[in-house]
């Protein structure tokens, strides 16, 4: 589900313990709080997007519990574990109401810690997420990753040409060990029910921030109808396809998707200035 | 040495059918009415084995035209009823994918009692594959397995108040097992092993630990089970404890017995048929064991042959004679294969022979069972002790 990358665009990620677990996070840039949560792929593959954010943003990037360098914590089994982790990190870095930023998986995750705390964000953007139900019966509106062959699942993630094919054995151990805890952590949050909760969008009036919704025209994980089910569920959300783009945003288009985060940011600050 | 006589009792019609022979396959390749026939055509040879003398030993799987059992118990409560001296063993029950393991203590009591106690009890992890079909999580997976294994025990060895269960992944109410098995405590648990460390936990247990078609890696496995006993129990392990399984193929000549070998081998081609995505399910293995397996390469978990080398991809039977995994030949033939490689394994009690597989009809059939219990399986009572040969190692994932 993501291919290793080298090991150099991990350096400087920091190891922290946020209510009793291991965290590994990228801290990078000055400027207003954003917490960035990244998808299937680990945060190994959002580097080039964060890079970009940290130009304007404070950004706050951690891996997920179970992904990247740490291990599931025992009694995590779903989601909301997840969330609540997030509600956690929050308090354990003092970072107050922030731009939350989700791609896929993360914007599952971001999704399910505001529906908890909607105060915690001053403006929302995801980028693909999964999280409202996949499937009805026999119609699958989310492709099934578990069952993709290795290749189709590579060729189907992106528009960006799949990555050449590296015998697993010459791959620094460190990397390859993230790629198997990315997969056994997606197993974890989204085998069954597949990548969604059933009460999502029956909560996600509560997330009523501004909120932007990027999808790539070209997503052949998540079609573009599935993520207009998540604009009609949100009060206040704008839905914004990407051209010349798949399911993996921050490999296909990351200058497209920091400039729109940056200009989103603009607006949504300016529409809030109070009158005079 | 006990004879099991084992059938994965295969839709064969279908191995003509190009691709994947599990999970993806689509069932209207399954014509019904051969269906029928063919597995009460697999009963009635379980029935002859019977007569001659094996113990039986069934299977399960699911979405597979490999094997049409989809519930072991369900097979055993019909050969409860249509055998008479057989012992009867589910190899086994995959227990982890299981929503209610109640339900499965109630089948074991239920069929050990229809048996008269006939029933043995295997309790696997089962292949990563099933998965696809039962939908339990992946992750945690023999965590699950041992907490179910915990309560099914308890549940048919418990002789006071009912109980309630809250587990991690199992909660009950009211634990009451009505009725209770025959056999006290309970009926004999088997578990299979293709490494030491899990031998080793069976023997702990005091479990019979099976290895399947492994060849040279079952005397490590035997190894590791002898010495965890030695030191769990304080005594040696008996050689029933141990079995293992392979393809039997015998004939009054040479070239008729390596005839049927041919039909029989369809079953390896046809079982290893799986788009590899379904092979190891994400987060089905801990970490540390998938890293093993991507460092180690495909290559790794191929049987050897006794000369060291891997089983090319597409073995002759005269591979597969040499990796421990098919005996065939002549009775005299098939007796000196069985008792060398007893010897180099350090012994085992259990013969657990697919005297069917592939595509061998039932006439073949029959007369495999039949010739194999009159000319071999006498022969097999006193075998000489065991003398370990080469040591062949290789790492190999249970």
């Amino acid at each position: 589900m993501s291919e290793p990358v080298d090991e150099d665009v991990l350096s400087g990620m920091q190891n922290i313990q946020v209510a009793g677990i291991d965290t590994e996070i990228l801290i990078e840039g000055n400027g207003e709080p954003l917490l960035f949560l990244h998808g299937l792929d680990g945060l190994e593959n959002s580097i080039s997007l964060i890079r970009l954010l940290s130009r304007d943003f404070r950004v706050y990037a951690p891996s997920h519990p179970g992904f990247g360098a740490t291990a599931l914590p025992p009694h995590f089994t779903a989601i909301d574990d997840a969330a609540l982790f997030y509600l956690d990190l929050c308090d354990a870095l003092d970072i107050g109401e922030a731009t939350f930023v989700g791609l896929s998986f993360g914007g599952w995750i971001a999704a399910e810690v505001l529906v908890m705390a909607p105060h915690r964000a001053s403006r929302l953007v995801l980028g693909a997420p999964f999280g409202l139900p996949t499937a009805d019966r026999r119609e699958q509106y989310v492709a099934d990753i578990f069952m993709l062959s290795p290749a189709e699942l590579q060729a189907r993630m992106q528009n960006s040409p799949s990555p050449a094919r590296v015998d697993p054995a010459t791959i620094p151990e460190a990397m390859l060990e993230r790629t198997v805890r990315n997969s056994e952590a997606a197993a974890l949050y989204g085998w069954s029910p597949y990548f969604n909760n059933p009460k999502l969008r029956h909560r996600l009036h509560r997330v009523a921030m501004p909120t932007l919704i990027l999808w790539g025209e070209d997503d052949r994980i998540a079609p573009v109808a599935y993520g207009r089910g998540f604009a009609d569920a949100m009060p206040n959300a704008e839905f914004r396809t990407v051209a010349n783009c798949g399911h993996r945003i921050q490999i296909d288009q990351p200058e497209v998707a920091a400039q729109a985060i940056r200009d989103f940011a603009a607006t949504s600050s300016a529409m809030e200035e109070p009158v005079t | 040495m006990k004879v099991w006589q084992f059938s994965e009792q295969a839709y064969h019609p279908a191995f003509d059918v190009p691709g994947a022979m599990r999970v993806t396959l689509p069932q209207h390749h399954c014509d019904p009415a051969e269906a029928s026939g063919l597995l009460n055509r697999y009963l009635d040879e379980y029935g002859l084995a019977d007569s001659l003398g094996y113990n039986l030993m069934v299977n399960e799987h699911h979405a597979a035209a490999t094997c049409m059992s989809t519930s072991c118990m369900t097979t055993l409560a019909i050969l409860a009823r249509e055998t008479s001296k057989a012992r009867l063993l589910a190899l086994g029950i995959p227990l982890a994918n299981r929503s209610n393991p109640l339900r499965v203590a109630e089948e074991i009591a239920m069929v050990d009692l229809l048996s008269g106690g006939r029933l043995e009890v295997g309790l696997v992890k089962g292949a990563g594959y099933e998965l696809f079909m039962s939908n339990r999580q992946p992750t945690r997976f023999m965590d699950r397995f041992w907490e179910a294994h915990d309560l099914v025990l308890a549940a048919i060895t418990n002789q006071g108040d009912n109980f309630s269960w809250a587990g991690d992944h199992f909660h009950y109410r009211v634990a009451s097992l009505w009725p209770r098995p025959l056999q006290q405590p309970h009926p004999p648990i088997w578990m299979t092993a293709s490494s030491a460390g899990s031998a080793s936990q069976h023997a702990r247990l005091g479990y019979t630990c099976a290895t399947f078609l492994s060849g040279a890696v079952a005397r490590s496995v035997f190894a590791g089970y002898r010495a965890a006993y030695r030191e769990a129990h304080g005594a040696e392990a008996p050689d029933d404890r141990l079995a293992y399984l392979a393809v039997v193929s015998v004939a009054d000549d040479h070239n008729a017995a390596f005839a049927r070998a041919e039909q029989m081998k369809g079953y390896f081609a046809t079982a290893a048929r799986l788009d590899p995505q379904f092979r190891n399910p994400a987060g089905f293995l801990p970490v540390k064991d998938n890293l093993r397996m991507l460092r180690s390469g495909p290559g790794a978990i191929r049987p050897r042959m006794r000369d060291g080398n891997p089983l090319p991809s597409d073995p002759t039977i005269e591979h597969y004679i040499q990796a421990g995994l098919m005996f065939v030949g002549t009775p005299d033939d098939v007796f000196a294969q069985l008792n060398q490689f007893h010897g180099e394994v350090g012994g085992f009690g259990n013969l657990l022979m697919m005297g069917q597989a592939g595509t061998l009809g039932h006439r073949e059939t029959a007369e495999n069972l039949t010739l194999f219990a009159r000319e071999v399986m006498p022969r097999l009572a006193d075998l000489p002790p065991a003398q370990p040969g080469p040591d062949i190692r290789y790492e190999a994932f249970a």
